[in-house]
């Protein structure tokens, strides 16, 4: 491990602690490192032993309260150099110290759920660590089955108005371009309308007729290019609808149903 | 050294050592002139040096040397009236101990 790396690794162990304290750690050894001087940094390195250890010395000095640091209880520098008997590995299994504070609350009986319904799973005895995720699962089972109970006069009217609303919405933005288009297409008919209007007019009046015939030829052509972009704003929008109504349909089923 | 050394005596040490320089000194210095002493390894100082932070017996300051700022400690006022409790609490100590020892004689 070199120097780089050990810092790195402080660094990342003293995440739990005040950022002033981690940052007057950090600056404290890397001005060591600095000072002892490059030819000296694996010996270094090898001196304070681990990040971890370093770190848990960091840590503990924090955690100690005053009186007790007074009295200078916990470690002892010997010529052996500092030791402390916390930081020392124990060999118990991980398993071991679990089990028994497990006995410790049998025997005190100080452990028992006060809803019926649990005590029996609980007097049942012999199942060991896997209970309380047990208990915890069925409580939410319990809890999810009165949620429905209590929730559903509430729920499903909600949920229902919720779902008429949307479809309403999507109704009426498919309505709104329709219109459009029948708007654009009622344009273009009243032009060509108004042309043939225009044509028979020309036998007794003439400027009539040809102001007829105008007018017919412009809103027929302003209908048909209404009509032409009308339909193609619809291909553009119906299908950002579509896939709009699609994904809200999809959205509670995400994760289970769809991949 | 068969003698443990305690907290409260690795705080007196800690103390003389800074106090003999003027100026301040820093941490890998400090952790060179206790080792003169007493056999202590490299990660024990800074928790001491925090707490004599933290307790104002020390305070730090950071000086530009060789294109980097590097922390200096410097005894306080209140880091001075601590340092000479314990050479008073070490002197009576160590001259009870030396009576013991060497039977009335103190050095």
């Amino acid at each position: 491990m070199n120097r780089i790396e050990f810092m790195t690794e402080l660094a990342a162990l003293l995440q739990d602690i005040p950022v002033v304290e981690r940052q007057e750690a950090m600056k404290y050894y890397n001005d060591y490192f600095d000072d002892a001087g490059e030819e000296n940094e694996h010996q270094v390195v090898e001196e304070l032993e681990s990040p971890a250890k370093v770190a848990a010395t960091i840590k503990a000095d924090l955690n100690i309260p005053e009186e007790e640091r007074k009295n200078g209880i916990y470690g002892e520098y010997s010529e052996t150099g500092y030791r402390d008997t916390r930081f020392e590995k124990k060999n118990v299994p991980v398993g071991r110290t679990v089990q028994s504070e497990e006995n410790r609350y049998q025997e005190s009986g100080g452990y028992q759920y006060h809803t019926g319904q649990y005590q029996e799973a609980e007097s049942g005895g012999s199942y060991g660590g896997e209970e309380p995720p047990k208990t915890n699962s069925a409580l939410k089972i319990v809890l999810i089955i009165a949620i429905i109970l209590i929730g559903a006069p509430v729920i499903f009217p909600v949920a229902l108005a919720a779902a008429v609303v949307v479809f309403v919405c999507v109704l009426a933005a498919f309505l709104i371009f329709l219109s459009v288009v029948i708007a654009s297409v009622a344009v273009a008919i009243t032009g060509i309308v108004l042309f043939c209007t225009g044509i028979m007019a020309l036998i007794p009046e003439i400027a009539v007729g040809l102001a007829l015939i105008g007018t017919g030829l412009i809103l027929s052509v302003l209908g048909t290019i209404g009509t032409i972009a009308g339909v193609k704003l619809c291909i553009v929008v119906f299908p950002g609808i579509i896939r709009g109504i699609v994904w809200i349909c999809r959205k509670p089923f995400h994760g289970k149903a769809v991949a | 050294m068969v003698f443990n050394t305690g907290a409260a005596l690795l705080d007196a040490i800690v103390l003389a050592v800074v106090s003999q320089e003027e100026e301040g000194t820093y941490g890998y210095k400090i952790t060179q002139d206790v080792r003169k002493a007493i056999d202590v390894s490299e990660s024990t100082l800074y928790p001491v040096l925090r707490r004599l932070q933290k307790d104002e017996c020390l305070e730090v300051y950071d000086r530009q040397f060789d294109g980097r700022n590097r922390r200096y400690y410097k005894t306080t006022d209140k880091g001075m009236i601590q340092l000479n409790l314990y050479r008073t609490e070490w002197k009576n100590y160590s001259e009870k101990i030396n009576e013991l020892f060497e039977g009335g004689v103190t050095v």
